[in-house]
């Protein structure tokens, strides 16, 4: 499952989100998370995909940016595991 | 100048009803919102007895984007402010809305988020705990959640005074209007503090209720021989106080006159109540109502159940009203909905007011067994009607020696 996936369904399952709704270019803003819920929800997409969000605040403008992020550290994190 | 202030809106969630008539129609029943609880924790604790909200759905209220910012504590508060809102048809002008304000007391706040962080720090010894526990927990978390909601631009406090905070919130918001620094207040207090660390600090304190053992319903016994405490409850009151000259204006329903007020300190000790604090605020509250205490057909007492509490309401009682303690009803309603804490005073005081408004007076339940040191009529067991009440007081005595009063009387313009 790739992780623009995982973060539509959490966004769903979270915010009771309409999945359509959910494009990647969609800014957070208009899908109503406000600066609180986006801490939020990046705190349970730690939990979701056992990565680590990097402790400076980053600007997440779209979903696309969410999901950038996440690959991101997906890779990163992967690798200082092995 | 000294305004007049009346209650023009009213909204509860209590342990006995969430709705003013649902409250006060269980109340005149002796119904009891006090029961064996639930929770998973229950087996954890020597007493296991509380007066919870149940059946309370949070998402009939708010979205799931909301609830993530919104603490039950909060959750109980805006619920109760939207009634009193909608109760008074309060409408705030854009012009308005700096001379409108909120008061709110509470004592734990946000205790259960601070529980869940806990567990997930010394328990589970995870390295985080949830982004938003800061805003979800603070004391003043309710009071500004309905500013926010509401656009009061005025004053917004939280009082922190034990189990009177609700009813000094009240006061002070009366005293915002009364001394015109706003037109407008929503007031009250709310709690939710039925988790498992602050029920285990209750219970090592040694003054919660013992559970009656033939009826869980009727472990609280105030004022009765056979009275062993208090019993945690959580819930939510706030009223709309407003102008007097503003809502005459609106043509607003008019409960009753908010007309008199005070706070004091006991200075003695941190739990035990002092009578000569509880007589001092009375007397103040009577004199800046103007009343004299033959005038007051009701009080709603602080009642506790606790051994050394209801002995010296009774003398501070007996002291202020002399001759007429005999013939003036008093209650104690924390029989049925319990201590609700930081909110107690609130929903106490909306009790006096719908006595008043209803010319009925509700009961202390279970008193069985009078207690020869606690000899006041206090309505036992079975609530009364067809009286003729023209003012009612609501007294609240708090740890640490908090007092408060309020007065309210049938408005007359």
């Amino acid at each position: 499952m790739s992780s623009l996936q995982t973060i539509q369904d959490l966004m769903v399952k979270q915010f009771d989100l309409k999945p359509e709704a959910l494009t990647p270019d969609a800014t957070l803003e208009s899908l109503g998370l406000d600066s609180l819920s986006v801490i939020e929800f990046t705190f349970n997409l730690e939990d979701e995909l056992k990565i680590t969000m990097p402790e400076e605040r980053i600007e997440l403008k779209t979903l696309q940016d969410v999901v950038n992020l996440v690959d991101k550290l997906i890779a990163e994190q992967k690798n200082t595991a092995q | 100048m000294t305004r007049h202030v009346v209650i023009t809106g009213m909204g509860i969630i209590s342990p006995v009803g969430k709705h003013p008539t649902e409250f006060f129609d269980n109340l005149m029943a002796g119904r009891s919102g006090i029961k064996h609880l639930q929770n998973d924790f229950i087996e954890r604790l020597s007493i296991s007895i509380g007066a919870p909200v149940e059946d309370f759905d949070p998402t009939a209220y708010f979205s799931k984007m909301q609830l993530s910012s919104i603490e039950r504590f909060s959750q109980f508060a805006l619920v109760a402010a939207e009634q009193a809102v909608q109760d008074a048809r309060l409408e705030l002008g854009e012009a308005e809305y700096a001379r409108a304000g909120v008061c709110m007391g509470s004592c734990m706040g946000g205790i259960g988020t601070i529980e869940e962080g806990y567990v997930e720090l010394f328990q589970h010894n995870k390295s985080r705990v949830k982004p938003l526990t800061v805003l979800l927990s603070m004391n003043n978390a309710a009071a500004s959640q309905i500013s926010i909601k509401y656009h009061l631009q005025g004053a917004n406090m939280t009082y922190a005074t034990a189990c009177s905070s609700s009813a000094i919130a009240i006061g002070e918001a009366y005293r915002q209007i009364r001394h015109g620094y706003a037109d407008v207040m929503l007031a009250g207090g709310s709690e939710a503090m039925l988790a498992l660390g602050p029920m285990k600090a209750w219970e090592a304190l040694r003054t919660l209720a013992q559970e009656d053992p033939s009826d869980a319903g009727a472990s609280c016994k105030p004022f009765s021989k056979d009275r062993s405490g208090l019993v945690l409850g959580e819930g939510a009151a706030v009223l709309v106080l407003e102008d007097a000259e503003r809502a005459l204006k609106r043509g607003a329903n008019i409960y009753a006159e908010l007309a008199g007020y005070d706070c004091s300190s006991d200075s003695t000790h941190i739990t035990k109540p002092d009578a000569a604090g509880q007589v001092r605020t009375m007397l103040n509250a009577l004199r800046e109502a103007r009343l004299q205490p033959q005038d007051i057909h009701y009080i709603n007492a602080h009642g506790t159940a606790t051994l050394a509490g209801d002995i010296e309401e009774t003398k501070a009682i007996r002291q202020v009203f002399g001759a007429y303690a005999d013939n003036t009803p008093v209650s104690s309603t924390k029989s049925m909905h319990g201590h609700l804490m930081g909110a107690t005073g609130a929903v106490e005081f909306m009790a006096a007011v719908l006595a008043l408004q209803h010319n009925a007076v509700p009961p202390t339940i279970n008193l069985q067994h009078p207690d020869p040191e606690c000899d006041l009529d206090y309505v036992p067991n079975q609530g009364r009607t067809g009286l003729k009440l023209d003012a009612v007081m609501s007294n609240s005595f708090a740890f640490g020696g908090s007092n408060a009063v309020l007065i309210a009387k049938r408005f007359k313009v």
